[in-house]
């Protein structure tokens, strides 16, 4: 019993952050239509910055989330005047490939900068703390406080689009760009502003992870996947179809625990030998092939 | 017959291309003749590959406009058949590479109904998924060795063996993949213009009136999608004896698939010529590179860099490739 309340608890902590690493990817299909290959990539950018900023800085990796935030800021809107602003005139492939290009740009030039190694965060106010609830949960302190910090950061968003004018502005893009722009509002520099809100929401979720999670050049690809399996789950361009949605991809990472639950608790033999740990995120992109194959819509989705 | 003839009709091409077509064919067939380094052969046999992965990646991708982006599970089940079948069984290629490519086919009906229901972008994300599933999977069976891979030693089946395809030569191996290439070529040429190649044009410009015209739109994909499949299948299982040790990571991986769709996209995908122009620019480029930047400079991931700068320019400014920019110089120059 201790085991599977303790899987679904873990499950729970970390679909909050994965939650947020979607955000970044709905908002910007949302907006504009467009799927970022390189979504994973602008998350190891967040953690190298966090993890950066706190060695070089001397300052606990937690407070480097403005520095993070402010970089995938700067990414995003770079990213989209330089390079995306000219793939929107293309067909889909032509959109799908560059920005694939895109995420081996990033990975490599990642790769030749800060080679090949794992690196992570080993000193902080919070690394290494947890707390040991009772009835078989341990939290570490790093994961609450991330998953804590994603929830507001995902409150500010959420404000963000639907109490502010530029919320609105967003939608307005998003629903019919030319109407907008017949309406007065700046379409293109909209477009910009989802890039750059998106690069920084999931750069602060990068730079969260980083206090638990260390970071090389070629993490990207499986949080890629995961980001996709939550906007597909939650529906493309849903904001809180996202947040329920990273619940759920969380506890589907979380399989192997309930697999180890069910196996003592069955004493049965032939489930223990299944090396299941290795399967760990096989489940989350069976779960997106489902997902899609089911109900393309998703949850919360509101585009097909 | 009449099939046969139509695959050895090139007649719709410029005279032009024809010559070059000429040229460069008669050019591969004798390039072993002159002295040559190894490097160049792997180079050569490398570009031949993916000429053929790209032309089977074109049927779907190109002609259909089906953005497939998880063909390398395809290379990983052609290239563990073959290579399992050599090593426990002791069957040889020539039969073993029908059997992968029969079981990559089913394979790809199995998941291609689910996945056809799906568009764009969704379907992209989908093969992908598919594609690392099944690399997952291997990576964990023991059977195929999971991820160590398997070897195929060339100790035990005495070169040169034409029968298993063991060669200590690269040149005999450059000859079998030809001659795959040039087979490839007129199967391609039949394929556009068959009856399935018009309905997936048509599909590709406008999927609803295809239906409307009474076209099986979801079969005609699933068929043009096995196409590939063989295509690619049949390459994975020559990899499997070129290299001779193969595991998940660099078959199966999704960069292989990336590469496989790169091929086409930057030659020009939909094109009978785009794949192998793609590869021919893609493939030297990489391997000179990789040679000149990466191992002697120092440099790792250079070589990566500077191809994705290129995939990155292509899909911005020339989503058509190389051939679709020879096509708009002929288009000024006749008007």
């Amino acid at each position: 019993m201790d085991i599977l309340v303790g899987s679904i608890f873990a499950g729970l902590l970390i679909g909050m952050i994965l939650a947020l690493v979607a955000l970044g990817l709905t908002i910007i299909f949302g907006v504009m239509d467009i799927v970022n290959f390189a979504h994973g990539e602008f998350l190891m950018i967040g953690m190298y910055t966090g993890l950066l900023t706190a060695q070089g800085l001397g300052i606990d990796p937690l407070f480097t989330l403005p520095v993070a935030a402010v970089v995938g800021f700067l990414l995003g809107v770079i990213c989209y005047f330089g390079f995306i602003k000219f793939l929107l005139r293309g067909p889909m492939v032509a959109q799908l490939l560059g920005t694939f290009g895109l995420m081996l740009f990033l990975r490599n030039l990642a790769l030749l900068i800060f080679g090949s190694e794992d690196r992570a965060v080993h000193s902080g106010i919070l690394v290494g703390k947890s707390f040991d609830v009772g009835m078989g949960i341990i939290v570490p302190a790093t994961k609450l406080a991330a998953a804590g910090l994603s929830v507001a950061a995902f409150l500010g968003v959420w404000l963000l689009m639907n109490r502010t004018k530029i919320g609105k502005a967003l939608t307005a893009t998003a629903l019919n760009a030319q109407g907008a722009r017949y309406m007065g509002i700046p379409t293109e520099r909209m477009n910009a502003l989802a890039w750059g809100v998106g690069g920084a929401s999931v750069t602060i979720a990068g730079a969260l992870l980083v206090n638990f999670w260390s970071v090389n050049p070629f993490i990207g690809l499986l949080f890629t996947m995961i980001a996709f399996a939550i906007v597909a789950l939650g529906g493309f361009g849903s904001i809180p179809g996202a947040f329920f949605a990273g619940l759920v991809v969380g506890i589907i990472t979380e399989i192997p625990g309930f697999w180890d639950f069910f196996s003592y608790t069955f004493d049965a033999d032939w489930m223990m030998n299944v090396p299941m740990t290795s399967f760990k995120y096989m489940w989350v992109y069976v779960a997106y092939f489902v997902i899609v194959v089911l109900r393309p819509r998703g949850l919360f989705g509101w585009k097909q | 017959m009449e099939a046969i003839k139509n695959a050895l009709d090139f007649s719709d091409f410029p005279r032009v291309d024809m010559f070059v077509a000429g040229a460069v064919s008669i050019g591969l067939i004798v390039f072993p003749i002159f002295p040559h380094s190894s490097f160049a052969m792997a180079t050569m046999i490398q570009f031949l590959m993916f000429s053929l992965y790209g032309m089977g990646w074109n049927t779907i991708g190109g002609y259909g406009g089906q953005v497939d982006l998880g063909k390398a599970q395809y290379v990983g089940i052609g290239a563990y058949t073959t290579a399992v079948m050599l090593i426990r069984w002791d069957i040889p290629f020539w039969f073993s590479m029908p059997i992968g490519v029969c079981l990559s086919v089913g394979w790809s009906f199995i998941i291609g109904y689910p996945l056809f229901r799906l568009k764009g972008h969704y379907f992209a994300i989908a093969t992908i998924a598919t594609s690392l599933v099944l690399k997952d999977l291997f990576e964990v069976w023991d059977f195929v060795g999971a991820a160590r891979g398997l070897e195929i030693s060339p100790i035990k089946y005495p070169p040169p063996d034409f029968m298993r395809l063991i060669f200590r030569e690269d040149i005999y191996y450059f000859y079998v993949i030809l001659f795959f290439f040039f087979i490839g070529i007129l199967y391609i040429n039949w394929f556009r213009k068959s009856r399935l190649g018009f309905q997936l044009r048509s599909i590709k410009d406008n999927e609803d009136v295809a239906r409307s015209l009474g076209i099986n739109v979801h079969w005609a994909k699933i068929k043009t999608y096995a196409i590939a499949t063989a295509f690619v299948s049949m390459v994975g299982s020559f990899h499997a004896c070129y290299i001779k040790s193969i595991e998940p990571e660099d078959t199966m991986s999704l960069d292989i698939s990336i590469l496989i769709a790169l091929m086409a996209m930057l030659g020009g995908a939909g094109s009978l010529w785009g794949p192998i122009i793609g590869a021919g620019i893609l493939i030297p480029l990489k391997s000179y590179l990789k040679e000149w930047l990466g191992a002697q400079a120092g440099l790792v991931g250079i070589d990566l860099i500077l191809y994705a700068i290129i995939i990155m320019l292509i899909s911005a400014f020339e989503p058509r490739g190389v051939w679709g920019i020879v096509e708009k110089l002929r288009r000024r120059k006749r008007n």
